[in-house]
């Protein structure tokens, strides 16, 4: 049974959204109107996170992350729920069961990555786009809480596609669509309990960190420090395992 | 003191006991056979009438042709998929073309227009049920949907509430996570 999990490599990633957009598409995420997003009630499952260092043009430099759920195996959002509707699967995925939710929002209070979103709507798209939802994940409805999966209808699709063949799934077979999207190849997916996965080999890169690691959630989504040019010191020396 | 029949206290003709002993099993009744009323009818929704009265024994029972020669997404993706009219037309482009019904069929073929078939089995839109999977571990499509090639009107053959699906999946060691089917 594979252990999912995750790499965000920030010296590679540009800030350009292209996960943000492909993960709205392939989720059947609702439609951030600006007003939705002014009441701090817009659904994102992944979102790049933005941060500014000084302020003048040559000293000012943008940092962008990816803040994506962490699937943390010790996941504060999990024993809150008191209907069991997420839970910690043994793909090591964090499960939202949408139709055993009840909406007490308990788990986005308890969730310090602020990557749970509570549908406060039922989903408005305009009429045309009724015909772009993807028929394999559900369109959550109102008073239930949702957040990324990692893609499970394309790992269950990948999972049955190596079936059909009569082979077992290789690394690099199950690719979210935010990994597919991204063009200069910063998130990697795969097997973190296979050593010899690509996930797990750059894991182990000099240059790795999991956010707020020091609350214990022990998340399974591994980050790679951006190296500032301007301090080269040790870690740009080390080659990229890529 | 003269007492006449219409003088009598109601309560000494119908005491509060007797009165009650005669509603309560009414009411009683009425609840258990509306309850049973109610579950019989979401159990067994009435038949759909079909735009076209396609008989299945005819194709299944008589002509034995296999489910997946017109349902043929069952055993390569989540859906088994409503044959298109070009499907049943490379049967009926020469078979039986006489027929009032098959006519209906060459009529909608002619002016290109899609038949509207009534969806008899649908799943709540929160679960992901897959053909395939199914199929490839080989069951029967009698397994959840009954003889069609007994049924004139296709009707609902089994429960297939989720309590139905875990039974199955228990006894034949599938997997029960949740994420099997809702996502």
């Amino acid at each position: 049974m594979p252990k999912w999990g995750m790499l965000v490599d920030l010296d590679r990633c540009s800030g350009c959204r292209a996960c943000v957009a492909a993960c709205q598409i392939e989720n059947n995420v609702p439609i951030n109107t600006e007003e939705i997003v002014n009441q701090r009630r817009g659904i994102q499952w992944i979102r790049i996170e933005r941060y500014w260092e000084g302020t003048e043009y040559p000293a000012a430099k943008v940092r962008n992350g990816a803040m994506l759920c962490q699937h943390c195996r010790n996941a504060p959002c999990e024993p809150v729920c008191p209907v069991y509707a997420t839970y910690h699967n043994s793909e090591g995925l964090n499960t939202q069961i949408y139709n055993r939710c009840i909406g007490t929002r308990y788990c986005a209070n308890n969730d310090p990555y602020n990557v749970r979103f509570f549908n406060y709507w039922e989903p408005q798209w305009p009429e045309s786009y009724y015909h772009y939802l993807n028929p394999d994940v559900t369109v959550r409805s109102k008073g239930v809480m949702e957040k990324c999966t990692f893609c499970v209808q394309r790992i269950r699709r990948t999972e049955r596609q190596a079936k059909r063949e009569g082979r077992a799934l290789k690394d690099g077979d199950v690719q979210p669509a935010c990994v597919q999207a991204c063009p200069t190849d910063a998130l990697v997916f795969g097997d973190i309990s296979d050593t010899g996965s690509r996930v797990s080999r750059l894991a182990q890169d000099k240059r790795h960190f999991r956010v707020l690691e020091s609350l214990g959630t022990d998340p399974v989504v591994f980050y790679l420090k951006k190296v500032d040019p301007q301090h080269v010191g040790d870690a740009a020396k080390q080659p990229a395992a890529h | 003191m003269a007492t006449t029949a219409g003088g009598r206290k109601l309560g000494r003709v119908m005491p509060t006991g007797r009165v009650l002993a005669i509603i309560v099993p009414f009411i009683v009744l009425l609840v258990v056979g509306g309850g049973t009323w109610y579950l019989y009818g979401a159990l067994n929704p009435p038949p759909k009438q079909q735009p076209i009265a396609f008989p299945h024994p005819v194709h299944v029972e008589t002509l034995q042709l296999d489910c997946q020669f017109c349902h043929r997404g069952a055993a390569i993706g989540p859906a088994a998929t409503v044959p298109a009219v070009e499907q049943c037309m490379f049967c009926h482009k020469v078979a039986v073309t006489d027929r009032p019904e098959v006519q209906k069929l060459r009529a909608a073929w002619e002016k290109k227009e899609p038949i509207d078939w009534l969806r008899v089995y649908r799943m709540p839109d929160t679960v992901r049920f897959v053909h395939e999977a199914h199929i490839q571990a080989g069951f029967d499509c009698a397994v959840c949907h009954g003889n069609v090639g007994q049924q004139q009107v296709v009707q609902h053959a089994r429960d297939l509430r989720m309590g139905d699906c875990v039974t199955c999946h228990r006894v034949n060691e599938a997997p029960t996570d949740c994420t099997t089917c809702h996502y």
